[in-house]
């Protein structure tokens, strides 16, 4: 499919050479295009002020600055083809410059071969430590890795011995409040068996639970809650002991509670908003 | 103005030319920094690529250095015929041709503005290319940056937004005769 028309040989509309200095025609528009080209004059140069249209959309890019190392690089290429090649007489000669043959081009290959050749050389023996360098770098690399990682071992521990200490200095201060109440927690028949204790201050807000209960069924979790005079119950921890070893934990709740109770719940696995299962641990608040 | 090689940088880009033949390398310097600002944003938008359009700028101005005789100044202008090197440079770099391979070097490229040659005349230029495209309905620029910035033929574009054949011919061609209406002299 075309859609170029020719009249008397020639493209009919400017736009026919703007559309191929674009690059737009499909390959046989632009071999038919292609061909009057060769022969025409006048439509070469109506291509030339269509080349130069399309052009000016590169000024619709958004700027970018080549950043100045590119320059630096450029310049010292041309300073070594300068030297090279320092000559171009010929305007109009389409083809790069070489070096002139004769005695002189003799003497810079006398020149420049011995030179080439112990280029080569410093290149081989410059590769060769290039090699060694890589090797002492990867080897110093992974040192460094193993170092970063015991660092971020020893801060690890170091964080868990002040969350430790500060949890102790919070008990400490909660047992040694007047008003802390320890309320012991009791097996309920039927239930897995344990016992447990809360140590509670409604001032401080602070809760602390200790126990040892047989681990849950599959699929469940304990939720110790406390049940407020008026209110209903508040969760004061999900847990998933062990059977026989010791659970304990620390827990900020809101200041003021007035508890009537403590209770372990058996409760579907992770918790629910409020108790749901049957009761496995209780003791009296007050 | 000198530039700190000592080559006037008010010099006409055909003065520059002409001292390139002599191997002079302050009036390629002189015209890299009248130009490269203009082709490396080009080559950017084609290719999305700094490493890849800063090797083609290299390139360009090293090919320009070499065969500065093969340019004519009578016969053109050398920031359009430097924008269309570095056009079809990137193009086929990326539509993975052989960069030597790529389109014919133009033989003469006639630019309707008056002259790039300084930094304001190309600011000039840049806004009033981009109020022309902008001012496009949005289809007709959108066929016109890919075939321009990507290099797709009339297919390639009807293949790649879906539109039939002829709907995507009309655009290109109305875009281009609102160029062509609003930046010929």
């Amino acid at each position: 499919m075309t859609d170029i028309n020719y009249i008397s040989g020639h493209p009919s509309r400017d736009e026919d050479f703007d559309l191929y200095a674009l690059g737009a025609l499909d390959a046989g528009e632009r071999r038919a295009f292609e061909s009057h080209l060769a022969e025409c004059a006048d439509c070469k140069e109506k291509l030339a002020q269509a080349q130069g249209r399309v052009a000016l959309l590169a000024a619709a890019a958004p700027q970018v600055d080549p950043s100045p190392a590119v320059k630096q690089r450029l310049m010292r290429q041309i300073h070594a083809d300068a030297v090279v090649s320092p000559a171009t007489p010929s305007r109009s000669s389409p083809e790069v410059e070489y070096p002139r043959r004769g005695w002189f081009a003799r003497w810079w290959a006398a020149v420049l071969l011995p030179a080439a050749a112990g280029l080569a050389f410093a290149t081989a023996y410059l590769w060769v430590q290039n090699r060694r360098l890589d090797v002492d770098l990867a080897r110093l690399r992974v040192t460094m890795e193993q170092q970063q990682d015991q660092l971020q071992q020893q801060l690890q521990q170091q964080e868990q011995l002040r969350e430790q200490f500060q949890d102790a200095r919070e008990i400490a201060a909660l047992m040694a409040a007047r008003d802390t109440m320890i309320v012991p927690l009791t097996s309920q028949r039927g239930m897995p068996q344990g016992s447990a204790r809360v140590v509670y201050n409604g001032q401080m807000g602070m809760l602390y639970y200790d126990g040892v209960l047989d681990a849950p069924p599959a699929h469940k979790s304990y939720q110790l809650w406390l049940v407020p005079k008026d209110g209903d119950p508040i969760s004061a921890g999900v847990f998933n002991p062990v059977s026989g070893q010791d659970t304990h934990w620390m827990m900020k709740l809101p200041k003021g509670l007035d508890p009537k109770a403590f209770a372990v719940t058996l409760e579907p696995s992770g918790g629910m908003p409020h108790p749901t299962g049957p009761k496995v641990l209780v003791g009296a608040g007050s | 103005m000198s530039s700190e090689t000592g080559t006037d940088l008010s010099l006409s880009d055909a003065a520059l030319v002409e001292r390139i033949q002599r191997r002079d390398e302050s009036a390629l310097a002189a015209l890299y920094d009248r130009y490269a600002g203009m082709l490396s944003s080009l080559l950017n938008r084609i290719l999305r690529d700094t490493q890849a359009a800063e090797e083609i700028l290299q390139d360009i101005f090293f090919q320009l250095w070499q065969n500065a005789s093969r340019f004519d100044a009578s016969r053109g202008s050398l920031p359009g015929w430097l924008t269309v090197i570095a056009r079809n440079r990137a193009i086929s770099r990326l539509r993975r041709h052989n960069p030597a391979a790529g389109d014919p070097l133009p033989e003469t490229i006639a630019m309707p503005a008056s002259s790039l040659e300084s930094a304001v005349s190309q600011r000039e230029l840049m806004g009033r290319v981009k109020s022309v495209l902008q001012n496009l309905p949005g289809e007709q620029r959108a066929a016109l940056e890919l075939a321009y910035f990507e290099g797709l033929t009339h297919s390639e574009i009807a293949q790649r937004t879906g539109d039939p054949l002829g709907t995507v011919k009309t655009r290109l061609r109305s875009a281009l005769e609102t160029l062509k209406r609003n930046l010929q002299p």
